[in-house]
């Protein structure tokens, strides 16, 4: 009998494993926040839950405002937008998104991609995951790329089947060329030619960059 | 009756019939114990995949292999002459900027650096620089969201393969 009831426990500490981070989460949250502003955080994080969406990200936009020492009205709003975006994220990247999708479509969406271009990028990726894609993109964006340049940039790295390193060394060259004084859209351009040139398989002609 | 009795029975009356007869089975001990065995396991795995799915879209990232899920380690660099103190803060630390394992040590010349470990997968993150001044990092790509006036940087982790 003695065994029967350690099996049980055991089998209950299993599965309270997973249910323990959200705990934390919760528990670091209530530490953070005051009252009123944990609880409208809280509404917001359980219609997430509901809703299927990620709530981490969620959590961690609010901890984020405590520390950066802004007030409670301002944290709900930020965290309630997240929300919403990550919603229009997930519509455009499809049900099957990975967490970590959904929040680098969220930024991409704050930085003005529309959910219809961020369904093209999951169509060009095919089955591989999109997250380097999305955070090069905001990148080019934040850096005055315009969003139709900076999107169609993105979508033909993508379609040349660019690794997530190459894209990641692609983001940093673009950025050198742009503190060295290169116009943003014409760093991006010759940057991208060049990589789609070296990544095709074979017969592909050099990039003027490279 | 007795003659009756001693007829064919049909195939599939047969079969029923072993089915629905009780009867004695031996077990060896060895054999209750890979049953206990094979029921712990199922309802481990069976368990865990029920809570994982049900519990939000957040689990279905992390349920790949345990191996890719290893944080990876990763250099954060920041060039400040007149910093006192460099903390590394984001999603990966709770924004909490006194994390011990996030602290910058000052290498020399205004460098300021530290390797710590950081999750898989998107992060957004910033440097505080004496506590008080919040920094992206220049080197890498821009998170965009400045809901509280201040623009983060992001970072995507992958496992090294």
């Amino acid at each position: 009998m003695i065994r029967v009831t350690r099996l049980v426990r055991a089998l209950v500490a299993l599965w309270l494993f997973p249910l323990s981070a959200k705990a934390q989460d919760t528990t670091t949250l209530a530490g953070r926040l005051d009252k009123p502003t944990y609880i409208a955080v809280s509404a917001i994080v359980d219609s997430a839950r509901v809703a299927k969406l990620p709530t981490r990200p969620l959590f961690d936009k609010a901890l984020e405002g405590a520390a950066k020492g802004s007030d409670g009205p301002k944290i709900v709003v930020a965290v309630k937008q997240l929300a919403v975006r990550m919603s229009f994220a997930k519509d455009g990247l499809g049900a099957k998104s990975t967490p970590d999708e959904i929040r680098a479509a969220a930024s991409a969406i704050e930085a003005g991609v529309s959910v219809r271009d961020l369904a093209r990028v999951r169509s060009a990726a095919g089955k591989r995951p999109v997250t380097m894609q999305l955070a090069v993109l905001t990148d080019l964006i934040a850096r005055a790329v315009p969003i139709p340049t900076a999107t169609d940039i993105v979508l033909q790295l993508t379609r040349s089947g660019v690794r997530d390193a190459d894209l990641s060394l692609f983001q940093r060259n673009v950025r050198a060329d742009i503190d060295n004084g290169a116009d943003p859209t014409a760093a991006a351009t010759t940057r991208a030619r060049g990589l789609v040139a070296k990544s095709a398989p074979s017969g592909g002609k050099p990039g003027p960059s490279q | 009756m007795r003659a009756v009795r001693k007829l064919p029975r049909h195939a599939r009356f047969g079969l029923w019939s072993r089915l629905t007869t009780p009867r004695r089975v031996s077990v060896t001990p060895l054999s209750w114990g890979m049953l206990a065995a094979a029921i712990l396991v199922f309802a481990v795995l069976g368990t865990r995949s029920l809570v994982t799915y049900a519990f939000d879209a957040q689990s279905r990232a992390f349920s790949a292999s345990s191996a890719s899920k290893s944080p990876q380690s990763v250099q954060f660099v920041l060039v400040a002459p007149d910093a006192k103190k460099v903390a590394v803060v984001g999603d990966f630390n709770g924004w909490d900027a006194s994390h011990v394992g996030y602290q910058a040590q000052h290498r020399g010349g205004g460098v300021w650096s530290v390797t710590a470990s950081v999750p898989l997968g998107h992060h957004r993150y910033s440097f505080v620089v004496d506590d008080s001044v919040w920094v992206a990092d220049p080197i890498a790509p821009r998170a965009v969201d400045n809901d509280f006036g201040v623009t983060n940087s992001a970072i995507v982790v992958s496992s090294q393969e």
